[in-house]
């Protein structure tokens, strides 16, 4: 048994009872599904619970670390954080001014060469602009800012 | 008899029109560079670039998408070769051979032999697509509610064999699954379920977002969390790659063998062509008058695996067509291709107007095998050169992919933001285990099932005998229970397959390029 898999059980039966809430306020004829597939869903996340045990008694427990072996946090976090920035400034700034400034930021980050992040944030604003404006006539997003 | 002629017929000549040749290009050169890039998946791919279809003619786009998957797959086995990093997990077991080929300077040769054994191993497919699809599909039409329930059910076992290393945990991330396909309007009452004061989740959580968010947006993720590594430069040839007359001969057999596991395996629910490309590659062995020179390059351990991983490709589309069922990760991006389309995969595919446009596909898939091979031969030296490119420079650009593929199905943010919460969705499930093909299986099931059992309810007043009241409905719970056992018959397979091959497991989830070595 692993102890990250601890968390995992308290968010399915977190998410279980989030839907258990709102499933309670629907008209009854139309909570008669959600709710099978809620109990389905808390019956196996018990069975797993269960498994969970019998293998602690018989294998004993592990920190569950060991999946994250070579996990660089001080990377991953920034990048996912560049992400949701990423969608902000869309939001605000359109489509184009923020895939420039993630794409630049983000290499900058990842300590790729200053002539490849100029190549590959070229490479994609063209491929993007051809793509879905030029092909596809996709009005891209242009921000609250521009609009 | 005449009229699937006709159709057949028909979708050649479709085919052949210039948007769809341009389609099939383009296609399998997107899906080479993505099977060769380690880090990226067939089912990523075709994740990534399923937005670039919608405003196509849906033949046009099924085509493209279907380049993709060949592609891809036989992409990977251009970097086993040269870097021994196979570029997807089906093309694990070519790294064995391949690489000791490119050791020997022989590299030129094993690529030749990958690229003409996938060519045959998918033309080959296309033979079970052509005859089995319709023959199921005729079958189909006679479902009514009960058994398109059933068939939902049937299709959710398939959870199981998809499943990563609890089968439990796997069942756990296919009622998720299903709990969230109830998100938006109930089907049969009209009420609002779970849509949190979004009026965007009227008709429910957009399943390409969340095809999107689970394969490509969690890829990135996955990459971004470990340290970028300079990737082996790869080996330059200069070998022929083109194969003798004698190697012709010597493979044809194996070609032949590998043939018939991979579109049984492709067929078969839950297995995917990283199974078949071991079973291949083990049955070469078996069957070749030269054992010795296994492990040691010997080409027939190349064709045998990479035929096989290419024949999965045609029998794999058989249950998505026909049942609207998919066996595997990349079907089931494969069906969100059909549903962006307005389609509804099933028999009604090979009825009316809509059986045109699936026989152009078809068509198109027997041709997509002769561009995989001309670009394929023409183009592998620079496919080589593409396989080195950093996993720095495809983090942001794969997410960039993502916002945009996302945004661009209804040009509305909030399906960007819920692809991104899908695609952290998809990070936490790989490393906890839980299976994203599960959880897009259930999304995409779910309300199939979901109106099959209310529908039959209604029409018998509630009384739950009429799930059990037709032959087809018997037949199907039948296969729901095959369904259930089949994963423990397939982890055996594969567990011996590799065991023999003396290769790495490839990673169950299908998802994730299997590295041999970095």
């Amino acid at each position: 048994m692993k102890k990250t898999d601890i968390g995992v059980v308290a968010f399915i039966y977190a998410v279980c009872l989030l839907f258990l809430i709102m499933t309670l306020q629907l008209p009854s004829a139309a909570q008669t599904y959600p709710m099978f597939i809620i109990i389905l869903l808390a019956a196996l996340t018990t069975l797993y619970v269960l498994q969970m045990a019998v293998g602690a008694k018989r294998r004993g427990v592990t920190s569950g670390l060991e999946d994250f072996e070579g996990f660089l946090p001080r990377q991953f976090f920034p990048v996912l954080g560049m992400v949701i920035v990423y969608l902000v400034i869309m939001y605000f700034a359109g489509f184009y001014i923020a895939t420039l400034l993630f794409m630049a930021a983000c290499l900058l980050f990842l300590k790729v060469p200053k002539w490849q992040i100029l190549l590959s944030t070229g490479v994609i604003l063209a491929l993007v602009y051809c793509a879905f404006t030029l092909f596809l006539k996709v009005k891209l997003p242009m921000g609250l800012l521009f609009k | 008899m005449l009229e699937t002629l006709a159709l057949m017929g028909h979708g050649f000549v479709n085919a052949l029109f210039p948007v769809n040749i341009l389609a099939m290009a383009a296609g399998t050169t997107i899906g080479i560079v993505i099977g060769c890039l380690p880090g990226l998946s067939a089912a990523m791919g075709v994740a990534l670039l399923l937005p670039m279809t919608f405003t196509m003619d849906a033949s046009t786009g099924l085509i493209m998408l279907g380049a993709i998957y060949c592609g891809a797959i036989f992409g990977g086995s251009i970097s086993a070769i040269l870097i021994h990093t196979p570029g997807t997990p089906a093309s694990a077991a070519t790294a064995i051979e391949g690489y000791q080929m490119t050791l020997q300077g022989r590299a030129g040769k094993a690529l030749g032999t990958a690229c003409i054994s996938s060519f045959f191993g998918g033309l080959l497919s296309c033979i079970s697509l052509y005859f089995f699809a319709p023959l199921l599909a005729q079958l189909a039409m006679k479902f009514g509610s009960p058994e398109y329930f059933w068939l939902s059910i049937f299709g959710l076992t398939i959870i199981a064999g998809v499943s990563s290393k609890s089968m439990v945990k796997g069942l756990i991330s296919g009622a998720l699954g299903l709990l969230l396909s109830t998100i938006g309007m109930d089907p049969m009452e009209g009420v609002k379920r779970f849509m949190f004061g979004q009026s965007s989740l009227y008709e429910g959580i957009n399943t390409t977002c969340a095809l999107i968010g689970l394969f490509s947006m969690s890829q990135a993720l996955i990459l971004a969390e470990q340290k970028i590594k300079q990737r082996a430069r790869a080996t330059k040839f200069s070998d022929k790659m083109m194969l003798t007359k004698a190697e012709m001969k010597q493979i044809a057999p194996t070609v032949g063998r590998s043939w018939i596991i991979g579109n049984l395996i492709g067929i078969l629910p839950g297995a995917g062509a990283s199974i078949a490309c071991f079973l291949g590659y083990n049955t070469a062995r078996q069957f070749s008058k030269e054992k010795e020179k296994f492990g040691h390059g010997s080409i027939e351990g190349v064709a045998g695996s990479e035929a096989a991983n290419n024949a999965v490709t045609g029998g794999s589309l058989i249950p998505m067509l026909t049942l609207g069922i998919p066996g595997e990760s990349v079907t089931a991006v494969l069906m969100g291709g059909l549903i962006i389309q307005g389609l509804t995969p099933g028999p009604d595919l090979f009825v009316g107007e809509t059986a045109q446009m699936t026989y152009t596909f078809f068509a198109g898939f027997v041709l997509i095998q002769f561009f995989m091979l001309g670009i394929g031969l023409l183009g592998c030296r620079g496919f080589a050169q593409i396989s080195r490119l950093s996993d720095a420079i495809l983090i942001p650009a794969v997410s960039v992919l993502c916002v945009v593929g996302s945004y661009a199905i209804h040009k509305n943010f909030v399906d960007v933001v819920i692809m991104l919460i899908f695609g952290v969705l998809g990070y936490l499930c790989r490393k906890f285990d839980l299976n994203t093909a599960a959880i897009v299986l259930a999304l995409i099931l779910g309300p199939i099932g979901e109106k099959g059992l209310r529908r039959s309810l209604a029409l018998s007043g509630g009384n739950p005998s009429i799930l059990f009241s037709t032959p087809v409905c018997w037949v199907l719970i039948a296969l729901c229970v095959f369904g259930i056992l089949s994963p423990i018959l397939m982890n055996r397979m594969e567990k011996n397959a590799v065991e023999k091959a003396g290769g790495d497991m490839p990673d169950e989830s299908g998802d994730d390029p299997v590295r041999t070595s970095d």
